[in-house]
């Protein structure tokens, strides 16, 4: 059988769209115009942040672009101070900071990050070359002679140096040709080499920089900056997961399998409400058994926590995640999260439609089950290449009966000629995204599959009539 | 990014920016005057140019020395100038209407500025004494010190009477 389309709650579609109550849409707005106000917050913060750095630089008052020597200095100075100014933005878009992960999602935030990364290299670079040549020119030497002038000329400037090079070590490995060829672990423990580089860096900033003089604004601000963010790191990136891994002391209680080489891990744990964990959130896993203990995994919530119990549903893919597969009942599991906004949070109308593919049902079938969803605002599709029936397919279909969701499967091979996130037969038939969801116009989308397939459902309806800012997708190819 | 964000960011930013620019502003003049040889007539007209080679005209404290020993010869010691990077005094001889030597006492902030001091001080020191007067260009790279120790040295020709 190739190709069907099947409208399983038929029944449903017929629901009175009066149900979508002026409430729940003043509910949904005001939630996102909260988050639209954070947001605008948040990055007016990190440009006033460097806007700082340069109005303080210039308050001092100590530079000069007269001559060739103190203008390359002077420059220098500059962009050593937005360059380390960027790193510090860097390390706390990526420190989980709770408002910029409910605010942003965590992946959006990884992408600024990844996005600032190069101008923040770049200036580092710059400060260090333009410092030599300026430094060196007011002592008559050349570039390469002054390093070892410069190495001496404090006792932070050898730590400086090591900075450095620790810094081109994590960006030259973060770049996409070479971090592939590296397990993630390796690349991982490599990129926390840039915790060490700032730190290693930073005193020479206070101690050789006239702009610093012991009292001066730019003193305190600098380091009221530094302290900062070593807290937030501190606090998110390991008290938090440490602490809560601790506290709900969640085990391995069960491991099902859902189709061949797919498996969900139920696990319990103790006051797992507090942890405000949402349908379609994920956590990052540790499972403490001798084969498993050093992969992280990120994977989502397969069904909506409840006070003693989570459920993940993996599909066990790579050298760590086959390990998974066989972990006991009874093993230890450490948690960092719950992270992301691929959640009934993030709706900006009270319609939605959710598109999914393979593994990336699981949480789409989460975020169903938490959402106080009324019946027919809600649309589910599923896309399904394979014999079997999708992954936790029986149990989205009642949790959608429930909801007063229709829910469309296509199944069947993909086109051989155009790229289509449909099935071909669908694509034959003339299908779009409207097809199945008539009133898709102003309607939230949810896509959860692997990238290239994601990206074709977004083209799809964004040329039916969903906006941008309403486009929400968790790539698992991440 | 959301245009709105945009805008409140771009406008905060610009903001603070010309804060500082305005506070550096403020800051840099009193400076430029106590340590440059920038008079006040030069900079009212035109602060962005002040020319390196120009005169340094005596200032108040440097013309301390009321009275003058003959212009024969002896050792004179000019004022102590001060520069963002630390201070200068220059100590000259005068032999036989001539100036012999240039002497310098320096003072830096900063292991840098000592660097550049060191540097400057003999290429400063040879070309006064070349020129026999203060009327040379500053050391490209040390322009603070050089302004200094040329404001320095003028305020000793004068003492010593010397027109060189």
């Amino acid at each position: 059988m190739c190709g069907r389309i099947i409208p399983v709650t038929l029944d449903q579609l017929r629901l009175p769209r009066e149900e979508i109550t002026r409430t729940a849409r003043a509910r949904v707005s005001e939630g996102y115009k909260r988050r639209m106000r954070h947001a605008d917050f948040l990055v007016t913060l990190s440009w006033v942040s460097v806007a700082i750095v340069i109005a303080l630089f210039l308050a001092a008052g100590t530079f000069d672009f007269k001559t060739l020597t103190s203008a390359t200095t002077s420059a220098g100075m500059l962009a050593g101070l937005i360059g380390t100014d960027l790193v510090l933005v860097m390390l706390v878009l990526a420190a989980r900071v709770p408002v910029i992960d409910r605010t942003f999602g965590h992946d959006k935030a990884m992408q600024a990050h990844r996005r600032i990364a190069k101008p923040a290299f770049y200036l580092i670079l710059a400060h260090a070359v333009l410092l030599l040549i300026g430094y060196g020119m007011s002592t008559g030497l050349n570039p390469i002679a002054e390093i070892p002038a410069m190495w001496t000329l404090s006792s932070w400037m050898p730590f400086a140096f090591i900075g450095l090079g620790l810094l081109v070590v994590v960006v030259v490995t973060s770049f996409v040709a070479v971090r592939r060829k590296f397990p993630y672990e390796v690349w991982h423990v490599i990129h926390l080499l840039s915790y060490f580089a700032v730190l290693a860096a930073a005193p020479h900033q206070l101690s050789v920089s006239l702009l610093f003089t012991n009292g001066s604004p730019q003193r305190v601000y600098w380091f009221a900056l530094y302290v900062i963010v070593a807290l937030l790191l501190a606090t998110y990136r390991f008290a938090v997961p440490v602490v809560r891994s601790i506290r709900h002391g969640l085990r391995v209680s069960r491991i099902v399998d859902v189709a061949p080489g797919v498996v969900s891990i139920e696990m319990s744990g103790r006051r797992l409400r507090e942890l405000q964990a949402t349908g379609g959130q994920f956590f990052v896993w540790r499972f403490w058994s001798g084969k498993t203990w050093w992969h992280a995994h990120p994977l989502s919530l397969s069904a909506a926590p409840t006070a003693s119990t989570v459920r993940i549903t993996v599909r066990v893919l790579g050298a760590g995640s086959a390990a998974l597969a066989k972990v006991r009942p009874g093993t230890g599991v450490s948690i960092e999260g719950p992270y992301g906004i691929f959640t009934p949070m993030a709706r900006t109308s009270p319609r939605a439609v959710f598109v999914a593919a393979g593994i990336g049902i699981t949480p789409i079938r989460a975020m169903l089950e938490h959402s106080d969803l009324a019946p027919g605002e809600a649309t589910v599709i599923v896309r399904h290449t394979g014999v079997q029936d999708p992954y936790l397919w029986q149990e989205l279909r009642e949790l959608c009966a429930s909801k007063g969701a229709p829910v469309f499967l296509i199944d069947g091979p993909r086109p051989r000629t155009t790229p289509s996130w449909q099935s071909a037969d669908a694509v034959d038939r003339g299908y779009t995204i409207a097809s199945y969801v008539p009133k898709l116009f102003g309607a939230d989308l949810y896509v959860c599959g692997p990238g290239p397939w994601a990206d074709l459902v977004i083209k799809d309806a964004l040329q039916h009539g969903v906006k941008q800012h309403q486009v929400h997708v968790e790539r698992f190819d991440w | 990014m959301r245009v709105r964000s945009f805008f409140v960011a771009a406008a905060a930013s610009g903001a603070v920016v010309l804060i500082g620019w305005e506070l550096g502003a403020q800051h840099a003049t009193p400076m430029i005057a106590s340590s440059s040889p920038a008079d006040p007539s030069t900079q009212a007209a035109s602060p962005a140019s002040p020319s390196p080679s120009a005169v340094p005209p005596p200032t108040a404290s440097a013309s301390a020395g009321g009275t003058a020993p003959a212009s024969s010869g002896g050792t004179f010691a000019g004022a102590v100038v001060q520069h963002p990077y630390g201070t200068v005094q220059v100590t000259v001889t005068i032999a036989g209407g001539k100036l012999t030597d240039a002497k310098v006492q320096l003072t830096e902030s900063d292991g840098h500025s000592q660097r550049i001091d060191d540097y400057a001080a003999p290429i400063l020191r040879s070309s006064v004494l070349s020129a026999q007067s203060a009327k040379v260009n500053s050391v490209s790279g040390a322009t603070y010190t050089s302004d200094a120790y040329l404001q320095s040295l003028q305020s000793a020709l004068d003492k010593a009477h010397f027109a060189g």
